[in-house]
C-alpha cells in the first residue's frame, strides 16, 4: 500500500478545486528534491574527480530552500505541520468552532505577513547578487512570499470549508494518516 | 522600547506556547511571537521575514533531507523486515522475547534514520502487531517503542545532532561519535530492563548459527548504510550533506535493485513525500531562528546565563546539571529542534564560562532532549506511539515511569563521564573535540 499524493483526511476541509493545486505542489516537492539529491551527488563526484562545478552549490541550495518553503506551504492544506497539541480538537460545541477559526486566523495571518514583509525582501534583494551567476537574491527570498500567499490561501479554504460543514472530522471522511497501516504492516514474526 | 524587555520575552513566550498548545502549527506559532515581539522594538518585520531565510542557510542543515530520504526509503521499500530479521535472530531467544527484538531493531535503524519520529513509525508498524499477538500489553509496546526510538537521536545520523553542531558551531562528526556510548547505555538498558522487569513474552529456540548466518547476509546491503555515513563522515571523505546523498545513492542503485527491484517504480512516489516531509523540520527551524535571534536582541541568553552563572559559578557539572533541568523543563514543552535553536546562545555562553568540552556539552543536552521525547506533557515519541498502537496517554505513560530510571542513569553517565563520552571522538576523530597536531612528531595535543 502506497501513501496518495493528495492526503483525503479532513475532506470535508477542502475545496475539491484545491487538490490539483495540492497534487502540483506535492510534485514539485519531489522536484526539488530530486534536483537537490542530483545537484549534490554531481557536485560530489566532479570534486572528487578533481573537476569541481562551482555553479553547483547554488544549484543546490536553491533547490534546497524552494523545497523547504514548498513543502511548509503543501503541509499547511494537509495538516501535516509539526503540532505542540491540538487542545482545540478536544473542545466542542461553539467553543471549538471559535477557536478552530481563530488557530487558521492566526496561520492567515502569518500568512499574509510573509507575503508582504516577504515581498519588501525580494525588492530589497534586486541590489545584491549571488555568486557565481550573479543573479539577484531576490530570486530566492521569492520562496517567502510565495509560501506565504500558499499558507494564506489554505488557511482560508479551511476557514471556509470548516464554517460550513463543521470542523469535527466526517465519519468515513478519507483514510486516517495510518502508518501502521504501511507496507510492512506485518512481518510474520 | 514601549515595554521592557523581561516583558517582552515573557510575551513572545507566552503567545508562542498558547497558541502552541491551542492547535496553532509549531513554526506558525513561533512566527507569531516573533512578529509581535518585533512590533514593540526598533527592529523592521521585514528584517524578521529574511532571519527565517537565514535560519535555514545553513550548509549542515541540508543533511535532514538525506537523512530523512533515507528512512523513507528503507521503510517503503520493505527493506527494513530484514534488520527485523536479524534483531529476532541474534535476540529473540532471550528473555523478554520480542521486546528484546524491538530494542535492537530500534538500535540498528537508529544507525539509519537519524529521526525518533521515523523510528517510531517503523517500529509501530512492524512490532506492535506481532507483540499483541504474543500477549504484551499495548501500553507497555507503546512504551517501549517510544523509549526505544529516542537513541535515533543519539547515534549517527542523529538530525538532533545535525541541528546542535549547525546551529552551535559544534563538530556533528563529534557529537555523533559521542552520542554513540549513551545511545548504547540505554539500548542495553532497555534490555536489561525487558529482561528482569518486563513481561516474559515467548521465547523462541535460539538461532542456530547458520540461521543467523542466513538473517546477517540478507540484512547485510541495508546495514552497509551506518557504514557508509559515519565512515565518509569520519574519514574527511565527505560532509554529513554528503554522506547523506552517497546513502541515497547506495539505497537507489544498490539495495532496492537487489533486494526489491519491484518498489524501484514506487521510487518518484517516495521522493515526492519526503519532499514534503523534510520541509517540516526545517520550517520549524527557521522561525525557532528567527525567535531565537529575537531573544538574543533582548539580551534574554544573558540574563538566563548569568543565573545560571550565579548558581554554578566556573562549576562545569553544576553547569551542565542546571542546563538538564532546564532543558528538561523547555523539552517537556517543545519541540527539541526548537529548544536548541532558541536556546543555543545560553548554551554557548556557559559552555565558554565554566570550560566544558563543547561536543561534551552537546551529547548532555541532546540526551536530555531525547528524555523529553517521552516525558508529559508533549512527549513526541510516547504521543505518537501511543497513537499508533490506539492506546490512551496516560496509560503508555504509566508504564514508561520504571524506563525514566534508564534515562536519569544516561544523563548522570553523560555528564559525570566525559572521559567515556568524549573517548570515541578522541580516538577517531580529534579534531571534533579540540585535539589538534603535535607539532613535535606523531599523535594529537587534546585540552
Amino acid at each position: 500500500m502506497t501513501a496518495p499524493i493528495v492526503l483525503e483526511t479532513d475532506r470535508h476541509l477542502k475545496w475539491p478545486a484545491f487538490d490539483r493545486l495540492e497534487y502540483a505542489l506535492m510534485i514539485l516537492c519531489g522536484i526539488c528534491l530530486t534536483g537537490f539529491t542530483l545537484s549534490t551527488l554531481i557536485d560530489v563526484v566532479t570534486r572528487e574527480s578533481g573537476h569541481p562545478l562551482l555553479f553547483l552549490q547554488e544549484v543546490t541550495s536553491t533547490f534546497f530552500t524552494y523545497g523547504v518553503f514548498v513543502g511548509a506551504s503543501v503541509a499547511t492544506r494537509r495538516n501535516d505541520h509539526l503540532f505542540l497539541s491540538a487542545l482545540t480538537e478536544k473542545m466542542t460545541g461553539a467553543t471549538r468552532r471559535f477557536f478552530e477559526v481563530f488557530n487558521r486566523s492566526v496561520v492567515l495571518l502569518v500568512g499574509l505577513f510573509m507575503v508582504w514583509f516577504g515581498w519588501q525582501n525580494v525588492i530589497t534583494g534586486l541590489g545584491s547578487f549571488r555568486m557565481p551567476s550573479m543573479l539577484p537574491m531576490s530570486y530566492l527570498y521569492l520562496g517567502i512570499p510565495m509560501c506565504g500567499a500558499l499558507v494564506a490561501l489554505f488557511s482560508l479554504e479551511q476557514i471556509v470549508n470548516g464554517l460550513r460543514n463543521g470542523f469535527t472530522p466526517i465519519i468515513g471522511d478519507g483514510p486516517a494518516r495510518d502508518v501502521s497501516a504501511g507496507a510492512a504492516g506485518d512481518i510474520g514474526l | 522600547m514601549i515595554l521592557s524587555n523581561a516583558l517582552l520575552l515573557g510575551l513572545m513566550t507566552a503567545l508562542f506556547l498558547t497558541l502552541g498548545y491551542l492547535g496553532v502549527p509549531v513554526a506558525f506559532a513561533l512566527i507569531a511571537g516573533v512578529l509581535v515581539g518585533t512590533a514593540f522594538t526598533p527592529i523592521t518585520l521585514q528584517s524578521m521575514m529574511a532571519q527565517l531565510f537565514n535560519g535555514i542557510d545553513s550548509e549542515a542543515l541540508m543533511a535532514i533531507p538525506f537523512f530523512l530520504l533515507v528512512g523513507e526509503l528503507m521503510t517503503s521499500a520493505n527493506v527494513v523486515i530484514r534488520i527485523a530479521e536479524l534483531s529476532q535472530a541474534l535476540v529473540g531467544h532471550v528473555r523478554g522475547g520480542l521486546a528484546q527484538v524491538t530494542t535492537v531493531f530500534s538500535m540498528f535503524f537508529s544507525g539509519m534514520s537519524g529521526s525518533s519520529s521515523a523510528d517510531v513509525a517503523v517500529l509501530s508498524r512492524t512490532m506492535a502487531k506481532p507483540m499483541a499477538r504474543e500477549g504484551y500489553r499495548p501500553e507497555f509496546t507503546a512504551a517501549l517503542i517510544a523509549a526505544a526510538s529516542t537513541i535515533a537521536a543519539l547515534v549517527p545520523p542523529s538530525i538532533m545532532a545535525v541541528v546542535y553542531g549547525a546551529i552551535g558551531n559544534v563538530s556533528i562528526a563529534g557529537l555523533f561519535l559521542g552520542g554513540i556510548v549513551p545511545g548504547l547505555f540505554i539500548g542495553f538498558g532497555l534490555m536489561i530492563y525487558c529482561y528482569f522487569f518486563g513481561p516474559r513474552g515467548f521465547q523462541r529456540p535460539r538461532a542456530t548459527f547458520p540461521q543467523l548466518v542466513t538473517a546477517g547476509r540478507a540484512a547485510a546491503l541495508p546495514m552497509m548504510i551506518p557504514v557508509i555515513l559515519l565512515g565518509g563522515i569520519m574519514t574527511g571523505w565527505f560532509t554529513p550533506t554528503e554522506a547523506g546523498v552517497i546513502a541515497v545513492a547506495y539505497i537507489l542503485l544498490i539495495v532496492i535493485p537487489i533486494l526489491n527491484p519491484a518498489h524501484l517504480r514506487n521510487v518518484p512516489r517516495d521522493f515526492v513525500l519526503a519532499g514534503m516531509i523534510y520541509s517540516l523540520p526545517l520550517i520549524t527551524i527557521a522561525a525557532a531562528t528567527a525567535f531565537g535571534w529575537m531573544l538574543a536582541y533582548l539580551r534574554g541568553p544573558i540574563v538566563v546565563s548569568g543565573w545560571i552563572g550565579a548558581i554554578a559559578g566556573d562549576s562545569a557539572i553544576l553547569t551542565m546539571f542546571c542546563l538538564v533541568i532546564v532543558f528538561v523543563i523547555v523539552g517537556d514543552f517543545i519541540e527539541p529542534v526548537p529548544a536548541i535553536i532558541i536556546f543555543m546562545p545560553v548554551v554557548n555562553a556557559l559552555t565558554d564560562q565554566a570550560s566544558i568540552n563543547p561536543v561534551h556539552m552537546g551529547v548532555v543536552l541532546i540526551v536530555t532532549l531525547a528524555f523529553g521525547l517521552i516525558t508529559p506533557p508533549y512527549g513526541l515519541a510516547l504521543l505518537m506511539a501511543s497513537k499508533f498502537l490506539d492506546v490512551r496517554f496516560s496509560g503508555a505513560l504509566k508504564a514508561s515511569l520504571p524506563i525514566y530510571l534508564i534515562f536519569f542513569a544516561a544523563i548522570a553517565f553523560t555528564i559525570f563521564l566525559p572521559e567515556v563520552i568524549l573517548w570515541l571522538p578522541r580516538h577517531v576523530f580529534p579534531e571534533s573535540v579540540g585535539c589538534f597536531k603535535s607539532p613535535t612528531g606523531p599523535g594529537y595535543i587534546c585540552p
